[in-house]
């Protein structure tokens, strides 16, 4: 063969090899084995190896700040009953790095014992257990705030041939779920939850009663289906010893209905709810202040009993007065609102989940809201041992 | 194959493919995408070695070992054995010697161009016929094709001049031209100064499974080669493609025109000579940039020619071994890789090294299982078997060259042929050693740059990508340990044995290394 020959035949084949590599990724699926799941957990155990040294060469880490936090962390039952006002936060930076976290804290001068993290249904790696996120979590002093989100479409279906096809899946899918279909998923979760052993807050299909919005709404459910799967699940780790596990009833207060949804006093451990302003970003929206978002309900959220958590908590730009607005809400919380032991800002720099333009809800930037906000929290936080 | 290890080998490989599809479907997952480009080139370099893992299965599903047929009397016989200027006289004596103990009646033929009288004494002294073909192009291919045309024996056994055969040597080869479609056959190469030096040792180390089980399954499936050394061949063959092939690659040329003209082979895994594997590592160097030039030649210049005459079979085993040396290019990828993403962040794929290890792991250990199994088929299981962890590493430290082969192939560039050395020839430590010691220089200073990273990497990022980097650092650690082993050869190529390895070999007895 001449050259050009030669050089044309080795540039076509590799060529065809690349391009198949990347096209036959449109082809699969595939969930974990017990092998790389052993394999995982050894690489937590490494990652929280890591972190000790860290501690031992840098002096004590962000865990130190949250000493008076410990006596929750290690008793669920403490968690239950909350005498103070736990902060937290979710940032966009999870699940690759907590540092937004830590940003957030250093702007607030605060430490945050709650972190929260979202995490969906599926086969996926991602979609397990988040071991190594919880273990990091916890390392650093906080307790998880998992936010669990039934996306039965996430399974695939030649894994799992015993559940309906993908499209039919979201109808009643929630009866489904209580029905056992979906506990191949659940007790693989439980149990690596309950080998986890420090308490989790898992807020388990969130505002449940928002027909628009996720497939677990009123849209393809009853509140009755819910309320069973939410049983279900429970039940399926109470089954595995998951003792550790606190659950959190989350509706959307915006929307009707939605204290018949709630699963029971037996069944749920804390009561939340989003408490988002939007200010005139969206059609459907205006600038409403934390009173008119999550103050009008809240008589009828603490009427169930339990601690409530404000788990969404956050306030755009746009539209009315930020900082008289964080102000507002924060001042006197305690005592116009003594039920609400949890509140979560909510630090995400490009939402696009309800919007179709990206939205800032992060707080780190504007000094005006900073000033409001810290002396408030700073009267809150208990002092360190 | 006995019934026994048919079922052994089948079953294993019915698992091993298994365990390889369930790979694919795990790798080929979109999420694993983190860079399409670097996932598409590592995706190449890894489904290269596993299609090489495969290939190697499929050969062994093949397996056979002809019967023995007595050779009959009344052949006539030529032994072809080549010499060079520069190339020891004493190493003719004693396989010339060795020569005139084959018992089989045959004519000894001392191809010579190297204008020095003592090789023709030499040749006299031991009953063989000195042949003085000067200035012929195609080295010692050429060399054969004259002597062709000057002689007239009907079977000729081109014998490696470093190789010393052992009496019985025609007696285990001729019967197989009993059957007439026969083109020639080959034996199994083996070594007496392995044991010399740890290039050696590792040299022959890459070739044990290669003369045991690979060349058996090559036979079983009708695509034996000839291997440059020891082969046997009908001269009504030879002369129906034209005489010997040239080149680098002449053995393996030789071999797939012969199976295009419908030549069947026969490979007999049996010892019947030993020779020299290369003592030093600068002549081991040299010798495999020569095959990973010339091997190209089976895929670049003859398979487009031949394809259309060879069987499936046949094309498969001949696209398996020409394509061999691209190991040198998928190499240097995942030299790359690890250090690409501890400096610059910058990954093929988001793969999970958990998983990772866990999904090629059962391909991994199918493979190192049949690797053992098939050590049965050893030609001299006394000495061959193992893991040849000494030949691995040298292989890994051959890359630049293969990778060098196959550049120089591509843009068809030629590079002379030399014949590998019979003698160690002394190397300067730093100019053998110096793309490991390069590597080893690399790591260290990313072991440093990784340590620094993670001491001022922050509390909430640290415990998130511990995983991911110490999982690249593993995969950069294990050429480094690899590495070692050129190294090592490197540091023992300063000083040579005295004595030439053929000084003790007994001509007159067969067998012992």
């Amino acid at each position: 063969m001449r050259i050009r020959h030669r050089v044309l035949l080795v540039t076509i084949v590799i060529g065809a090899v690349l391009i198949g590599s990347v096209a036959l990724t449109s082809l699969s699926s595939s969930s974990e084995g017990p092998m790389s799941h052993a394999l995982d957990r050894l690489g937590t155990m490494f990652g929280s190896f890591e972190h000790r040294m860290r501690g031992q060469l840098q002096g004590p880490g962000r865990a130190a700040d949250l000493t008076w936090f410990d006596a929750y962390r290690n008793d669920p039952e403490k968690l239950r009953h909350p005498d103070v006002v736990l902060l937290g936060a979710f940032d966009s930076g999870i699940p690759g790095t907590l540092d937004g976290v830590i940003g957030l804290e250093h702007s607030l001068s605060t430490t945050l014992p709650l972190i929260q993290i979202y995490t969906a249904w599926g086969d996926r790696p991602d979609q397990d257990f988040p071991l190594e996120l919880v273990t990091a979590i916890s390392d650093m002093g906080s307790v998880p705030v998992v936010t669990w989100e039934p996306w039965l479409s996430d399974f695939a279906s030649d894994l799992h041939p015993q559940i309906p096809l993908r499209d039919q899946r979201d109808r009643h899918g929630m009866a489904a779920v209580a029905s056992g279909e979906y506990d191949f998923y659940i007790d693989a979760w439980a149990a690596a939850a309950a080998k986890f052993h420090k308490p989790i807050l898992v807020r388990l299909g969130h505002e449940m009663n928002d027909p628009y919005r996720y497939p677990w709404g009123p849209q393809n459910n009853t509140n009755t289906e819910y309320i069973a799967a939410w049983r279900h699940v429970v039940d399926r780790f109470r089954h595995a010893n998951a003792t550790n596990i606190l659950w959190v009833w989350s509706p959307h207060v915006a929307y009707k209905y939605w204290e018949t949804y709630y699963p029971g006093n037996e069944y749920v451990d804390w009561v939340a709810t989003g408490a988002l302003n939007f200010g005139p970003i969206a059609q459907w929206s205006q600038w409403w202040s934390f009173k008119e978002i999550f103050g009008q309900k809240y008589p009828m959220l603490a009427a169930f009993g339990k601690p409530v958590m404000v788990a969404e908590f956050g306030s755009l730009a746009v539209g009315g007065n930020r900082a008289a607005w964080y102000r507002d809400a924060l001042g006197g919380l305690t005592s116009k609102y003594p039920a609400v032991h949890a509140l979560l800002f909510f630090n995400v720099k490009d939402d696009q989940t309800v919007t179709y333009q990206k939205v800032d809800w992060t707080i780190d930037g504007d000094s005006a809201v900073l000033r409001a906000v810290r002396p408030v929290i700073k009267k809150w936080a208990p002092p360190n041992k | 194959m006995r019934l026994r290890d048919r079922v052994v080998v089948s079953v294993l490989t019915g698992v091993g493919i298994a365990a390889v599809l369930r790979l694919a479907d795990w790798w080929f997952r979109a999420d694993h995408i983190a860079e399409p480009v670097l996932f598409a080139l590592l995706s190449l370099a890894f489904w290269y070695g596993i299609s090489r893992v495969v290939l190697g299965w499929i050969n062994y599903a093949a397996i056979a070992k002809p019967a023995h047929r007595p050779a009959p009397a009344g052949h006539s016989v030529a032994i072809f054995t080549t010499s060079s200027p520069g190339e020891p006289l004493s190493m003719f004596e004693k396989t010339l010697a060795a020569c005139a103990e084959i018992r089989y009646p045959h004519t000894t033929y001392l191809l010579d161009d190297t204008q020095d009288a003592r090789f023709g004494a030499v040749a006299e002294r031991f009953g063989a016929r000195h042949l003085e073909l000067i200035g012929l192009p195609g080295a010692k291919a050429g060399k054969i094709n004259r002597a062709l045309s000057l002689t007239n024996e009907d079977f000729i056994l081109v014998l490696d001049p470093d190789h010393i055969p052992f009496p019985e040597f025609l007696d285990r080869v001729l019967g197989h031209f009993d059957d007439d479609s026969v083109g020639f056959v080959q034996v199994s190469q083996a070594y007496y100064n392995q044991s010399r030096s740890f290039t050696a040792a590792a040299a022959a180390q890459q070739t044990y499974a290669f003369y045991g089980p690979g060349q058996m399954g090559l036979y079983g499936h009708g695509a034996a080669v000839a291997i440059g050394a020891n082969c046997t061949f009908r001269r009504k063959a030879l002369e129906s493609i034209g005489g010997h092939g040239i080149g680098l690659a002449e053995d393996l040329v030789t071999a797939i025109r012969l199976h295009a003209a419908e030549w069947k082979s026969v490979y007999v895994p049996e010892i019947v000579s030993r020779g020299l594997v290369p003592e030093d590592l600068g002549s081991f160097f040299r010798q495999q940039m020569k095959w990973s030039r010339g091997v190209y030649e089976v895929v670049f210049a003859e398979l487009p020619h031949a394809i259309g005459a060879l069987g499936w079979r046949q094309r498969l085993s001949y696209l398996t071994i020409g394509t061999y040396y691209f190991f040198g290019a998928t190499t240097l990828l995942y030299l790359i890789f690890p250090y690409l993403y501890l400096w610059t962040g910058f990954q093929p794929t988001s793969m999970r090294f958990a998983e990772f290890i866990a999904e090629t792991g059962p391909v991994a250990l199918v493979g190192v299982v049949l690797y053992l199994f098939v050590q049965r088929w050893m030609c001299d299981r006394d000495t061959e078997t193992g893991l040849h962890l000494k030949g691995l590493a040298l292989k890994i430290a051959c890359w630049p060259i293969f990778l060098a082969g196959t550049l120089l192939a591509i843009v068809r560039a030629d590079i002379p042929y030399i014949p590998t050395a019979k003698e160690s020839v002394r190397g300067r430590f730093l100019n053998l050693a110096w793309p490991s010691l390069l590597l080893i220089f690399i790591y260290v200073v990313t072991l440093l740059h990784v340590i620094n990273v993670r001491l001022r990497a922050s509390e909430g990022s640290l415990e998130l990508s511990s995983g991911a980097v110490w999982g690249m650092l593993l995969f950069a650690t294990l050429p480094v340990l690899m590495s070692g082993g050129a190294i090592r050869a490197a540091w023992q190529a300063r000083s040579l044995p005295k004595r030439p390895p053929w000084d003790e070999v007994d001509v007159t007895r067969s067998g012992e290394a």
